[in-house]
């Protein structure tokens, strides 16, 4: 019994000096703190800045007016008024608004023919003409929603004119004309802005990709000075793996929960962008997130040789990460392999769990699968983490390297 | 010349000693091409799963199912009874959208009354959010039309008259050089060109200060003859040649082999291409020249680089950034080139609308000889020491 509680006391008194030692050396090492604490607390604060509007309004437009007839002018006038474009130009001819256009100093044209009020007197189909700048999503989008609109609410005046004609008047013509109507309810981001809808995944981004690169330029740091994969206390060189991981883990885990507690919690209620999630849910889904962060780190960081391999690995795959997550592109149309390739990185479902709990006011329950998943590859990561280091120590057993 | 070459033979050599490094780039950068050209390779996501919540359980509900289950848009994966068993279909992503179909519809159309159906779509997911909600609303237009076209029938209205009614206009809309609204060529053409560019600067930055580092600044100086231009160039002139080299050909692939649309002259792209290498090159030196220590200089050159994608506008544009954020997207090259390819690719611009893109690109080598300036003094405090330790 006394061996027993002996083996205790002295496991967590070498925990503890990997714990200590671990964040003496995070510490010292200006480039770690970099990419800790100013990494992840300046790119949320960019990123806030950059994408502070949600959506782009009053987009420049020209248009070109062939039909010259009261409708078309009507629907200017409306196109005018939307909150997504402004007719900054009324052209005479389509060669002007193309000049315009290539001039980039409007983002879409809208073209009405000159048959366009004829059509309508007669009662047909009227046709106009929109061109798109396809240079960013985010032009076509407001050029297309703000010309629909205005669509859409000429058609049921000029509907209700035609039933008016028809004989079928005051309620009768709004029935006939919508006889079944809609409402849009756009959930969780009632503006469906970029902003609401990016910033909560690139956040979890951050504190993935700062860990990952801090504890890659650590353990490359702790190669190019001869150590084997961690600096270790001399009296554990060759004994307890699990000690030196779990002290390693506790250090990196005491630096983070006050750094996810800003990024992930504070921020979103600072920033405005959705926080509906309950705090309590955000606790316990983060722990797993952080854990296995921590371990996949450590894992990869243990192939990494030189200091600088880490960042450059972890560069490029900042954006695949986030196109694996499933935020960008949605999973259900994910090629299967790179599907379950994606299972291999914590950022996956921690950036799908945060945004579903933040963002979309899910429970523990609802996110199941990401949650359980996140255990599983902390437990995971943490043997091959253990596994790789004894590999390591073992190989260096010989003395050949010392503190 | 002759030192030009003799510095440009030793970095060669230096590349042949360790090739570790240009390994690792390149491989990091073919891995990113095949990654997203196979990963969005349907170019705009089909059949999102949706839900329909039919509390109607009528011929026209479950007729309205089977329509919105045809297009190609959305597909129906299930459908519900309650509402808040669609919500938390949502929450668990397994739908990205739903129609909600309230009892006694039909029996309301038929009566002449307005029953009201309602669409929830989920915008935390910006993209399949919007496409499904499109494809819905379009179903919900649809709906009324259907009833309005069948009353018009029983009154006895011709068919032209009909549309006439039920669609009086029409918008024909013209996606400029992407057709099919893609979002393979509009992520595509500027990320992937970005992350060479943010490669080639790393690297920059790396094998700069690592001169310093290894005090092995003095022999490259004076391989180059002691100009520390003659230097620069010949140090960096390999991996210039290469990374242009990967993004030409990435080029090729994007715009042979995927089909991306290019109007403009492929040699104009190539020459932009070539140009944000070198200012990306040029950037890393300006780094190396203000942070001598390497560590740190790379962790910078990281967070600079990363930046670029977002700066560049090509996914959210300047002009709706905070108006200090827009000057500040000029000292990106990235921005420079998206400008430059959107010019050239899409709209087909000829020299004299692209050209001041291409000289802001051209500025950044400024920034490369005041990098190059800071080098210099640094070599010479260094080599000083030396003397003085001697």
């Amino acid at each position: 019994m006394k061996s027993f509680w002996h083996n205790i006391t002295a496991g967590l008194k070498d925990i503890y000096d990997v714990f200590t030692l671990e964040l003496y050396r995070i510490f010292t090492d200006g480039g770690v703190m970099l990419i800790f604490f100013v990494g992840s607390l300046i790119y949320p604060l960019i990123f806030g800045a950059i994408y502070k509007h949600e959506c782009i309004r009053n987009l420049p437009v020209a248009v070109v007016d062939d039909s010259q007839s009261a409708s078309s002018q009507r629907f200017i006038h409306k196109l005018d008024a939307t909150p997504e474009v402004n007719v900054d130009f009324q052209c005479n001819t389509l060669a002007e608004a193309e000049s315009l256009m290539r001039q980039r100093k409007v983002n879409g044209i809208v073209y009405f023919p000159n048959d366009y009020s004829d059509r309508l007197a007669k009662g047909e189909t009227a046709r106009l003409c929109l061109f798109c700048d396809m240079s960013s999503f985010l032009y076509y989008r407001s050029v297309f929603t703000g010309a629909s609109s205005v669509m859409l609410d000429e058609m049921k005046h000029i509907e209700l004119e035609r039933y008016t004609m028809a004989g079928v008047t005051g309620q009768d013509a709004e029935t006939a004309i919508t006889p079944v109507p809609y409402e849009d309810v756009k959930l969780f981001s009632p503006a469906g802005g970029f902003t609401s809808f990016l910033v909560p995944a690139l956040l979890a981004l951050v504190i993935h990709q700062t860990l990952f690169l801090g504890i890659g330029i650590l353990s490359g740091t702790a190669r190019e000075e001869g150590q084997t994969v961690a600096i270790v206390p001399e009296r554990l060189r060759n004994r307890s793996v699990y000690r030196v991981v779990m002290g390693r883990s506790l250090a990196y885990m005491m630096i983070y929960i006050p750094l996810v507690a800003i990024d992930l919690v504070l921020l979103p209620r600072v920033f405005g962008l959705p926080h509906i999630g309950r705090l309590g849910d955000l606790c316990l889904f983060f722990l797993p997130f952080l854990l296995a962060t921590i371990s996949f780190s450590m894992t990869v960081g243990s192939f990494v040789r030189q200091r600088d391999t880490g960042i450059l690995v972890c560069i490029f795959f900042s954006v695949v990460l986030l196109f694996l997550s499933g935020v960008v592109w949605p999973r259900s149309n994910m090629p299967l392999f790179w599907k379950y390739f994606s299972y291999l990185f914590p950022s996956t479902h921690g950036i799908q769990g945060f945004v579903r709990i933040n963002s979309m006011g899910a429970h523990l329950k609802q996110v199941q699968f990401e949650y359980q998943m996140l255990w599983v590859q902390a437990g995971i990561y943490f043997l091959t983490t253990c596994l790789l280091y004894k590999v390591k120590f073992f190989k260096y057993e010989d003395g050949a390297v010392c503190i | 010349m002759r030192h030009l070459w003799n510095c440009f033979c030793r970095e060669l050599g230096l590349i042949k000693e360790s090739p570790r490094y240009l390994i690792l780039l390149t491989a990091g950068i073919l891995f990113s091409y095949v990654f997203f050209l196979t990963f969005m390779h349907e170019g705009q996501p089909e059949n999102l799963p949706i839900a329909v919540v039919d509390q109607d359980g009528s011929y026209l509900s479950r007729r309205l199912c089977h329509e919105i289950d045809a297009t190609q848009g959305v597909d129906v994966v299930a459908v519900y009874n309650s509402h808040s068993e669609a919500r938390e279909a949502m929450q668990r992503q397994e739908i990205f959208a739903f129609l909600e179909i309230p009892a006694g519809t039909y029996s309301e159309v038929l009566d002449f009354k307005t029953p009201h159906l309602a669409l929830y779509s989920n915008n935390a997911y910006l993209l399949a959010g919007t496409l499904s909600y499109k494809t819905l609303s379009t179903i919900g237009k649809l709906t009324s039309a259907a009833v309005q076209r069948e009353v018009m029938r029983k009154k006895g209205y011709s068919e032209d008259q009909i549309m006439g009614m039920i669609q009086p206009i029409e918008i024909d809309a013209h996606l400029i050089s992407n057709p099919w609204g893609s979002y393979l060529p509009y992520v595509l053409t500027t990320m992937l060109p970005g992350i060479i560019g943010v490669m080639a600067l790393l690297l920059t930055v790396y094998l700069v200060t690592n001169e310093y580092k290894l005090k092995t600044e003095i022999i490259w100086l004076s391989t180059a003859g002691g100009d520390m231009l003659k230097a620069l160039i010949g140090k960096l002139l390999p991996y210039t040649c290469w990374f242009t080299l990967l993004g030409i050909v990435g080029n090729i692939v994007m715009f042979g082999f995927s089909h991306f649309v290019c109007l403009g002259s492929f040699f104009a792209l190539s020459v932009a291409m070539l140009l944000f290498v070198m200012a990306m090159q040029s950037m890393g030196v300006l780094l190396a020249g203000l942070i001598p220590d390497q560590h740190l200089a790379v962790s910078i050159a990281a967070i600079y680089g990363m930046l670029s994608f977002s700066m560049s506008g090509f996914s959210y544009p300047v002009v709706s950034m905070p108006p200090a954020l827009q000057a500040f997207s000029y000292i990106f090259p990235l921005r420079h080139y998206y400008l430059t390819y959107a010019d050239v690719a899409m709209f087909g611009a000829n020299f004299t609308q692209y050209w001041s893109h291409l000289c802001w690109l051209l500025c950044f080598l400024i920034a490369g000889c005041i990098g190059g300036l800071l080098l210099n003094q640094l070599a010479k405090g260094d080599s000083n020491k030396a003397t003085v330790e001697c």
